[in-house]
């Protein structure tokens, strides 16, 4: 009693609407219409699906990275004028201050230093050498943040328990 | 398994047991013993994650999450996701045709996205003390959501009543679909500029950042996620099939309750 859908489903299921799916009906009972319609069917979605993969593309472009390292960032200063962007660098050793409103520091990368002042409280394992990357805007030659993330790297050293000083002061 | 008693519904032809909705004895001793092995190596993991392995010398205590949240991801992605497009192609692949790649597809589905829950709960608990932030827009993690919610629209779609095999082809063509956004996952670090950081050990050189009692916790974790993953899938799979044998069954006890109508009126 069970309705097997002969034909028309199940014998191209494999390759929806191309000329190899409907090549087996083609013996005689496939109705010419139907085939016509499944194949212009394809036709649309494939340009459907072109024009949705060229928007993305198009529209995330760019913004699919993250940040822009320091090099870039300086390089494109003109461009970005007090545009908000987030900012990739390393923090150097013995730039760190803190201030009323957050804290001072400079952060480098490929050759290039920009002086930092950002208005946040500093993650938990904000240090030197670390990779930050910072949310904010250039404001004249220094770099405007108002948001500080720590972007740790993917190697994981042991420290020696009795040694090993944390950013927040604790003795590991 | 080994015996296949006469189907009553042709649908379910394909690994129906014959012992009866227990399963067969060498089912249970599999689970059993996945059950066991899963158990000890996840407790394993964690007694030498917490208590045995060293603070790292950057994160401190925060890097203990790394014995669990990379193996996480693996299940739900590599294993769980890859099975389910791999099922759904040998359905879709006319010779191997079988409602059993259907069911296992939807089984690894579905415990893949509750691994994928996972993954993301636990990546934004690490996040929050190491990054600052619970959450970034960035490749890996936007991918990883998208990820979530494709295989979320999966089980819905499977959910829509429709005949067994509409239903699978269907479901096929759905897994397949989602399945292209795992290589964007797992490359997002690579092609573009992330918060997240790039892969310890599967990276393009493959020579792993981590070394020592770290190392080889990390392998145990992705282990002992592995074989848990092994113990959900034949659970799921074996609740899907029951599931089927039940629906088959009312619907023959329906067809038989008509025609008993028809035969009295």
């Amino acid at each position: 009693m069970s309705t097997p859908p002969a034909g028309t489903a199940v014998a191209g299921p494999a390759a929806t609407g191309t000329a190899a799916g409907a090549g087996p009906q083609a013996a005689g009972t496939g109705p010419v219409p139907a085939r016509r319609f499944r194949l212009r069917y394809a036709v649309v979605g494939c340009v459907l699906a072109g024009a949705l993969m060229f928007l993305l593309a198009e529209g995330l472009g760019s913004s699919l990275n993250y940040y822009i390292p320091v090099a870039q960032a300086v390089h494109q200063r003109a461009s970005l004028g007090s545009s908000h962007f987030r900012l990739e660098g390393v923090v150097e050793p013995g730039s760190v201050r803190d201030t009323s409103e957050g804290v001072d520091f400079t952060v480098t990368g490929g050759g290039v230093a920009v002086p930092v002042v950002a208005t946040d409280s500093p993650p938990q394992l904000f240090q030197a050498n670390i990779p930050v990357v910072l949310d904010g805007h250039f404001a004249g030659s220094t770099f405007a943040a108002d948001q500080i993330i720590v972007k740790h790297s993917s190697q994981y050293i042991a420290a020696h328990p009795n040694r090993v000083r944390a950013p927040n002061g604790s003795v590991r | 398994m080994t015996t296949i008693a006469p189907p009553a519904d042709p649908r379910l032809a394909e690994g129906a047991p014959a012992t009866g909705p227990d399963g067969s004895a060498r089912l249970r001793a599999t689970l059993w013993t996945l059950g066991v092995l899963g158990a000890v190596s996840t407790g394993a993991t964690v007694w030498l994650g917490i208590w045995v392995t060293p603070p790292d010398k950057v994160q401190g205590n925060l890097v203990r999450l790394v014995y669990l949240h990379p193996g996480v991801a693996w299940v739900a992605l590599y294993l769980a996701f890859g099975l389910a497009a791999l099922a759904s192609l040998l359905y879709l692949w006319p010779r191997t045709r079988s409602l059993v790649w259907d069911r296992l597809a939807a089984a690894a589905v579905e415990v893949g996205v509750v691994f994928t829950a996972c993954t993301l709960i636990s990546g934004s608990i690490w996040g929050r003390p190491t990054w600052g932030v619970w959450w970034a827009w960035d490749a890996r993690l936007t991918s990883t959501a998208v990820l979530l919610v494709l295989f979320l629209g999966y089980l819905a779609l499977r959910r829509v009543p429709a005949e067994p095999h509409v239903r699978a082809r269907r479901s096929a063509f759905a897994a397949l679909f989602a399945a292209v956004d795992v290589p964007i996952v797992h490359f997002s670090v690579l092609w573009w500029r992330t918060l997240h950081q790039g892969a310890t050990v599967l990276n393009p050189t493959l020579s792993p950042e981590i070394h020592g009692s770290m190392a080889w916790t990390l392998l145990l974790g992705i282990v002992a996620l592995t074989v848990d993953f092994a113990w959900m899938l034949v659970v799921r799979y074996r609740i899907g099939l029951l599931e089927d044998r039940l629906g088959a069954e009312e619907l023959d006890r329906a067809i038989d309750a008509r025609r008993a109508e028809g035969g009295a009126a």
